[in-house]
């Protein structure tokens, strides 16, 4: 396999990435093959070894008990810290982003160990978060980023930022982490609430998360759909009375 | 018949507030008339099932036209109430209940979270039970909580008969223990809601045929009816080598062979003839506007209905190959799910080759999910009128099919409706 090939593993899609969460996997190979860059996915199964050469590691959302045994087959395995501390790039959504976290609850609400590559501990937001989630990327959000990110949250997590992380951008519609902060990034760890796909709908993570694997940004690229849907749920929010 | 005074006068007023109901221009008056039925007499449903219920039918998705092809054939022994919309939570029972023949017999369409409540007040004979699946996905319905439901409701039911989909891991796991059941092989194309054991939480390992659990030992029961699916026909199989030849079906797909072939199960239980049973199934035309043929605008189309992920995935397959175009229309009203996320987990894929045009409120999500498929398409607000900018090969169709989730089905047939009137 040539060098430049990019290895991503969606990480147990059938027990994290019922909701729509795969079609962050679509993205990055649509997203790679407009960047002139060719992708391999391997979709790895709970039980199967993680393997320990991908370049981009991505998992999605989850209802609780299949998010308790993912946390717990992560740590079992270790590969993901191996990964982290090798430099790959990991993007999680909303339960897989509490559980890359170090502690996130469970179905009754009690704490459980995350996979702590992510400086965040998540407990229970008051309310559970169910809706339109608009945010602008953090003033410290790499570069490359700088359209509004636009989703829907669906959860009852409020996560708290650790001293080793910082938000991915602020809210400005919807709850986020719940302190009007969304999202959290350490090093090349990605977490956010924004389903939608979240990189359907906001190609310039996609275009973050290619950049740091072959390390350099990349330049933006404009797809007609894409920026029509955007604009219908950017306009959406603002009518929704913000 | 013997109908207590509070059931009759909870009738006149549920017929009563239905009539208002419908005159206002809000629906048929189903829901708000059982409504009405069911505050003044509670235990109304027990006392009009009064033993007549032949069969409850239950299912995330298929259960309104499983329903109708049973209704069709239980009609071989006379009159039949069930219910013409689909309405089938506790009003919608009660209502269906009410109305037709007091000692007709029943064949109820329900809810898959009212089923306990209605198995205990109506006492059916067989139940069936057809698959379960995430329905609208920002409810955060629990597929496995509903099969505990069901389990439960089984057991404090041991007199019913249960139909089940043997296919269906999440389905056999809920009927499992219950004292008599008839299993069907009647497939499953949706596994993502049953990818792990309902049980142990193992991920279950599954052949062409088979399923299994390797932490349990659960597995495909052994079936008393399998659904034989080739070249686009079904023929349903008795364990005895019996053939029912299911080509006659109107209702299209795998899904609608799958669907009669339980509903084949639930007669055998009912001691109906089976042939006389598959020749009345076969008139069934159309399920509430379902794969109804109507003009629309300026176009004439074939309606499909999908709810869930779970409903698309089937329904893809019963749309006629590419190069011909199809329609698709995508609303995210409640009933359709606020989040139309689940776009992502349809494998739109299958439709390559061919122009869709994208409508809906939620057209533009449509849009971006079929760049990601490589499927060609236009966004057209309103494709029906004379001047859409339809592709040629789409306006030279008679008939297109139009695949819409809830909300955007009943506006479409609203509109035929409406313009058929005011010709
Ligand atoms: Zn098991």
């Amino acid at each position: 396999m040539s060098e430049s090939v990019i290895r991503i593993a969606s990480i147990y899609p059938t027990l994290l990435g019922t909701y729509g969460d795969g079609g962050n996997v679509l993205a990055l190979k649509h997203r790679a093959g407009l960047h002139g860059l060719v992708t391999d996915v391997v979709d790895v199964s709970p039980g199967e070894p993680l393997p320990r050469d991908c370049d981009l590691y991505v998992l999605g959302g989850g209802e609780d008990t299949a998010q308790v045994a993912a946390a717990d087959s992560l740590r079992a395995d270790g590969g993901m810290t191996q990964a982290v501390d090798r430099g790959a790039a990991v993007l999680a959504i909303c339960a897989g982003y509490q559980l890359i976290g170090r502690e996130f609850p469970d179905a009754t609400g009690a704490p459980s160990a995350g996979v702590g590559i992510l400086d965040i501990r998540t407990d229970r937001l008051p309310k559970r978060a169910v809706g339109e989630l608009l945010t602008r990327p953090d003033p410290q959000a790499p570069a490359g980023l700088t359209d509004l990110l636009t989703g829907y949250e669906n959860h009852a997590g409020a996560t708290h930022l650790g001293p080793d992380a910082r938000p991915l951008a602020q809210v400005e519609f919807g709850v986020g982490n719940g302190d009007v902060s969304e999202g959290a990034i350490s090093g090349h760890v990605m977490g956010t609430y924004l389903h939608g796909p979240c990189l359907a709908r906001n190609p310039q993570i996609a275009d973050v998360l290619l950049g740091w694997v072959v390390g350099e940004q990349l330049p933006h690229i404009a797809e007609r759909e894409v920026e029509e849907l955007r604009a219908e749920r950017l306009e959406f929010v603002r009518r929704s009375g913000r | 018949m013997s109908r207590k005074l509070r059931t009759r006068m909870a009738i006149t007023a549920g017929r009563m507030a239905a009539a208002t109901s419908r005159i206002a221009g809000r629906g048929e008056g189903m829901v708000v008339g059982g409504r009405v039925m069911l505050k003044l007499a509670p235990d109304a449903i027990a006392d009009l099932a009064n033993g007549r219920v032949a069969a409850l039918v239950s299912a995330t998705n298929g259960k309104t036209s499983t329903t109708r092809l049973l209704a069709n054939a239980v009609e071989q022994l006379g009159p039949v109430v069930t219910a013409a919309t689909g309405a089938n939570m506790t009003s919608g029972v009660v209502t269906t209940l009410a109305s037709g023949p007091p000692d007709a017999t029943a064949v109820l369409e329900v809810d898959e979270a009212y089923l306990p409540m209605v198995t205990a007040a109506t006492k059916p004979r067989v139940i069936l039970l057809g698959n379960l699946s995430r329905d609208q996905l920002d409810r955060m319905n629990e597929v496995a909580m509903t099969a505990r439901k069901w389990r439960k409701m089984l057991a404090e039911n041991p007199d019913v008969t249960v139909v089940a989909n043997a296919d269906d891991p999440v389905v056999t796991f809920a009927a499992e223990q219950a004292p008599r059941v008839i299993w069907v092989g009647g497939g499953q194309v949706w596994t993502a809601d049953s990818s792990v054991c309902p049980e142990c939480g193992t991920l279950l390992t599954r052949s062409d045929t088979q399923w299994n659990c390797t932490g349990c030992g659960r597995k495909r029961p052994e079936t008393s009816w399998e659904l034989r699916w080739q070249d686009g026909s079904g023929t349903a199989v008795s364990r005895l080598g019996q053939e029912f030849d299911l080509f006659g079906l109107q209702l299209p797909g795998r899904f609608n062979a799958s669907n009669a072939t339980l509903a084949l199960a639930v007669a055998e239980q009912l001691g109906l003839g089976l042939d006389e049973s598959v020749k009345r199934m076969c008139q069934v035309q159309a399920v509430s506007g379902r794969y109804a043929i109507v003009n629309v605008g300026a176009i004439r189309i074939r309606l499909l209905l999908a709810k869930n992920p779970a409903g698309w995935t089937e329904l893809i397959d019963v749309m006629p190959p590419a190069p011909t175009p199809v329609i698709v229309s995508i609303n995210s009203n409640a009933a359709d799910g606020r989040d139309p996320s689940w776009l992502w987990d349809v494998p739109f894929e299958k439709l390559r080759g061919r122009t869709v045009i994208a409508t809906g409120d939620r057209r533009r999500d449509l849009a971006v999910r079929l760049l990601h498929a490589e499927v060609d398409h236009v966004v057209i607000a309103d494709p029906y009128s004379p001047a859409a900018p339809l592709p040629p090969e789409a306006r030279a169709l008679d008939v297109i099919d139009n695949a819409a989730t809830y909300t955007a089905f009943h506006e479409l047939r609203t509109r035929a409706q409406r313009e058929a009137t005011s010709e």
